[in-house]
């Protein structure tokens, strides 16, 4: 498949405007709910009932720790195997917490262990195993009166249990609570037998681990039973580790336990792995496929000012401004009336100094503190050229015409001149040098002004005169240009990367500029390195620079080019529509990646909530199918149709009655729980049997409380008595003494 | 250390936590006499390691202990060339009795799988041996971001991919991620 089959076509619909806004799913994890009363009810009754007719009934599971009695329907107690056990060194007082109740405590959830070696079905921890066990026995009423837990006891166990850990189990039932009989049974085989098989094949998923067992007439082919190591514990480990590549920088505290009901409540199987999965971030419908959930967050408080508080705002603000302007305009005047004023003085003095006697003149500019006759001239025209323009700006008037300069002593010799003639013209080539350069300027601008415009016109010539070549011309220009933002996106991504050839390229031009002998440009017999010779040395400085300088100005934003660029190809070539431009290619729209995180809507990085936003989508098939396909998630084992067609072509053949056990795949567990799961058995098994093979797929009624159902129906039958353990034959024959059943573990042939 | 003031949610957190506490709670169906091993908490490596090694000892010293009635053919493993090991084996194949059943559950499991090397027509099963077997099958390839079909890999990461935009993706990942995601499917390098 090239990528360029996979882009999607171009979206008929507009997303922004069709879909409906996200239906927002909350975190789900497994939190304290309330205090539960020991209930001496049952306990009364079962004792009642008289001794081989009551049991306990434990199902020992690595999710859930399910007890109850041997007579009732369902379990009283649904328990998480997990204990916390912590010293409050303030009052000097020792907590002890088992199951959900551990959560109630932010310091004991800080001190939570588990019975189970993770991702296994084995108890390793025995002090935690034996305070569940306490619990149980607490919450179910036992008072010790007897001396011991005086109740039959029937417990599950993982398939092909170790010899250590079910001897321990034993061990504490016997010596620790003095239960009077033990009995052990697989779980997965419980639960068939609750449903009724008699020959087939059990599929139990559950959550540490996959079994898959045949079933010959009621008895388990033990020999014949294979565990892949995944389960719904490991699904959610997979989902956690595919969220935290996903979702870096998450601000929220993402755990396993809201990732386990994620699995539950968003995840299938998809019947067409392959297919389907290649489409899911597909436009189409991937509102529907998108799910999103919602952490909670805090909104960041944005003060939203109503239009009339903006209008007041606004309104403040000027009438402040007009303040000032009015302020300065009195200023102004005020400034304007004391020069008036200076004026008139000086020009009434200037009508004094008329007729007067040269001492007397000298006598009224002393006063004035004036040089000379030639001062006070300067003076009167300056103030009037200040008093002028104040009014020009005040009333508004138009701008007066420069005054013709004078600059009738620049060409006259300096030795022609007397002192203050010269500075009269040292005066006046100065201002005939600004007005020049000034000149000068405006000629240079109108010369650029001309060079674009008839750039711009030899441009449309071309154009006129083929078109072809111009637009050529044009896309090329564009396609440098993309280059060009390339390439500059990645030197600066490169940049943040520290081992990235263009970081160490920048460290050694820094530290060549920072050496007392730069190696750099050295040519042979020339100590001096030239640098600065050459204008292109300074860039070597643009080149260090990281942070976006003001001297990036200065170079053109190849964005504006483009955008000019792509204008043009817009207007005249017919091939080139709104949809080629760069701004729609990297539009979210467009994006496989932005569907994968952000779903099918665009993303706001401002918005707290969005950002506390998981998208399940790829996810919620690609986490199911790892037990189908376990090199999904870098497990090195068969899938559970490898396993089960192997079971079944091949390892049964010997027993000569295939199809009995094709006739019953019973699945069980609450890992088969998966939308699907028995249509991808059926559909995956089928490929490896023959066509006419007839093949039957059900699941049990309850995966979940099935197990411990069918325990309890198996403790008020007879067999049960038959093959639990008594305390006598405990203490003749040790621990490590079982006896062997159809529905459990056999050590020994 | 400051005490600090409490306050009705803090009682009534403490109340609670008082409640469900099972530590102070009298447990008279426990046994006073309970003196659980200290090391009993083993991992399975551990417990599967102890197994092996106790066989081994006791498969050892099994002749000369007098505990327990020495199994001919266990020695008889075809040194001395008077038994054929065919032989042997057949012999090794009877049920144990019953009075073997007092003897070491791990040592019959064990010795039950050593003899099931190849002849024994059915093996016991244990922890380790119903173990699923590597995939004969094909090994699909899906993209390592975006968990889509992956036609491509990254030469430079070894990150399989689906398609260019995925590409600049990948490499515009920081240090260690790419390690992160081959970790997810259990590709990485694992340094010992």
């Amino acid at each position: 498949m090239a990528p360029s089959a996979m882009d999607p076509a171009p979206p008929a619909l507009q997303p922004e405007s069709i879909i409906t806004p996200a239906k927002l799913y909350p975190p789900r994890e497994t939190r304290f709910e309330k205090y539960i009363e020991p209930e001496t009810d049952a306990y009364r009754s079962a004792r009642s009932r008289g001794s081989g007719n009551a049991a306990i009934v434990i199902d020992n599971g690595s999710s859930f720790t399910r007890a109850g009695w041997s007579f009732e329907d369902s379990p009283r107690l649904n328990l998480v195997p997990i204990f916390s056990k912590y010293r409050d060194r303030k009052i000097g007082k020792t907590y002890a917490f088992v199951g959900q109740d551990v959560y109630s405590d932010t310091t004991a959830r800080g001190h939570m262990r588990t019975a189970f070696e993770a991702g296994s079905g084995i108890v390793s921890n025995w002090d935690v195993m034996e305070s569940i066990l306490d619990y149980v026995f607490i919450k179910m009423g036992i008072d010790g009166q007897n001396g011991g837990v005086d109740m039959p006891i029937v417990m599950t166990e993982t398939v092909a249990n170790l010899p250590y850990s079910r001897k321990s189990m034993t061990e504490i039932i016997f010596e620790c609570y003095n239960a009077p009989s033990l009995a052990y049974g697989i779980d997965a085989l419980f639960s068939y037998d609750y449903n009724n098989g008699k020959t087939g094949l059990v599929v139990s998923s559950s959550h540490s681990s996959t079994h898959v067992i045949p079933v010959l007439h009621s008895k388990a082919i033990l020999t014949q039973a294979t565990r892949l190591n995944w389960g719904g514990l490991q699904s959610a480990e997979y989902l956690l580790k595919l969220m935290k590549l996903k979702y870096p920088t998450f601000p929220g505290k993402v755990n396993s336990s809201q990732m386990e009901s994620m699995v539950q409540d968003h995840c299938y199987l998809s019947k067409e792995y392959d297919q389907e999965i290649a489409k899911y971030l597909d436009w189409t419908g991937l509102e529907d496929r998108d799910h999103v959930i919602q952490y909670p967050y805090t909104e960041e408080i944005i003060v939203q000012k109503s239009e009339e508080e903006l209008a007041r705002i606004a309104e403040k603000r000027k009438e402040g401004g007009r303040r000032l302007q009015e302020q300065a305009a009195k200023m102004r005047l005020q400034k304007l009336v004391a020069k008036e004023e200076q004026l008139d003085h000086y020009r009434e003095l200037q009508s004094q100094l008329v007729n007067q006697t040269k001492k007397e003149i000298k006598r009224l500019l002393d006063e004035e503190e004036l040089k000379d006759e030639a001062a006070l001239e300067r003076k009167i025209k300056e103030l009037d050229k200040s008093v002028r323009k104040a009014r020009i700006k005040d009333v508004g008037g138009p701008e007066e015409e420069a005054e013709e300069p004078d600059y009738s002593l620049l060409d006259t010799p300096d030795d022609q001149l007397d002192e203050a003639d010269l500075r009269k013209k040292r005066l006046q080539r100065m201002a005939k040098g600004n007005n020049e350069a000034r000149a000068r300027a405006k000629a240079e601008k109108a010369r650029e002004q001309a060079r674009i415009d008839e750039e711009k016109r030899a441009d449309e010539e071309k154009r006129e005169k083929d078109l072809e070549v111009w637009l050529q011309e044009r896309r090329n220009a564009r396609l440098d240009l993309v280059q060009k933002i390339k390439e500059r996106d990645r030197l600066k991504a490169d940049l943040g990367n520290r081992k990235s050839l263009a970081s160490q390229i920048r460290m050694k031009s820094i530290a060549n500029l920072a050496s007392d002998a730069p190696t750099k440009k050295r040519r042979r017999g020339n100590d001096d390195d030239n640098f600065g010779m050459n204008d292109d040395d300074w860039g070597v400085y643009r080149q260090i620079a990281t942070a976006d300088g003001s001297d990036d100005e200065e170079e053109e934003d190849p964005g504006v080019t483009l955008k000019s660029v792509e204008g043009d190809l817009l207007k005249y070539d017919p091939d080139f529509t709104e949809e080629h431009t760069l701004d729609a290619q990297t539009d979210w729209t467009k994006s496989l990646v932005h569907a994968f995180l952000r779903g099918p809507r665009p993303f706001d990085p401002q918005s707290q909530a969005e950002a506390h936003q998981i998208h399940l989508n790829v996810e919620r098939i690609r986490v199911p199918e790892v037990i189908f396909q376990p090199s999904i998630a870098g497990l090195d084992q068969a899938g559970i149709i490898e396993i089960a067609a192997d079971i079944l072509t091949t390892r049964l053949n010997g027993i000569g009655q295939q199809n009995e056990f094709l006739k019953d795949i019973f699945l069980t567990g609450g890992a088969t729980m998966f939308q699907n799961f028995d249509e991808r058995m059926r559909d995956g098994l089928r490929s490896h049997l023959p066509a006419d093979a007839p093949l039957v797929i059900r699941r049990a009624k309850d995966p979940i409380l099935d197990a411990w159902k069918g325990a309890a129906k198996w403790a008020s039958g007879n067999k049960w008595k038959t093959a639990a353990v008594s305390r006598e034959e405990y203490l003749e024959k040790g621990a490590e003494y079982s006896k062997e059943h159809d529905l459990g573990n056999a050590y020994s042939a | 250390m400051r005490m600090a003031p409490p306050t009705p949610e803090s009682e009534a957190h403490q109340a609670l936590i008082a409640q469900l506490d099972i530590h102070s709670i009298p447990k008279p169906f426990r046994s006073q006499t309970w003196k659980p091993n200290q090391r009993r908490n083993k991992n399975i490596k551990t417990i599967l390691g102890d197994a092996v090694r106790k066989e081994a000892s006791t498969m050892a010293t099994q002749e000369n202990s007098g505990a327990a009635t020495p199994l001919p053919d266990d020695s008889g493993t075809s040194t001395n060339g008077d038994v054929t090991p065919a032989v042997s084996t057949a012999s090794s194949m009877l049920q144990p009795n019953l009075a073997q059943a007092s003897r070491n559950l791990s040592k019959l499991v064990l010795e039950r799988n050593m003899k099931s090397n190849g002849f024994s027509t059915a093996p016991n099963a244990t922890y380790t041996n119903i173990e699923s077997a590597p995939s004969m099958a094909h090994k699909r390839h899906y993209c390592d971001i975006t968990g889509l079909p992956a036609p491509y890999t990254d030469p430079k990461t070894r990150l399989r991919y689906h398609n260019k935009e995925v590409f600049g993706v990948i490499r515009t990942l920081g240090q260690g991620v790419a390690e992160q995601y081959l970790e997810a499917r259990g590709a990485h390098t694992i340094l010992k």
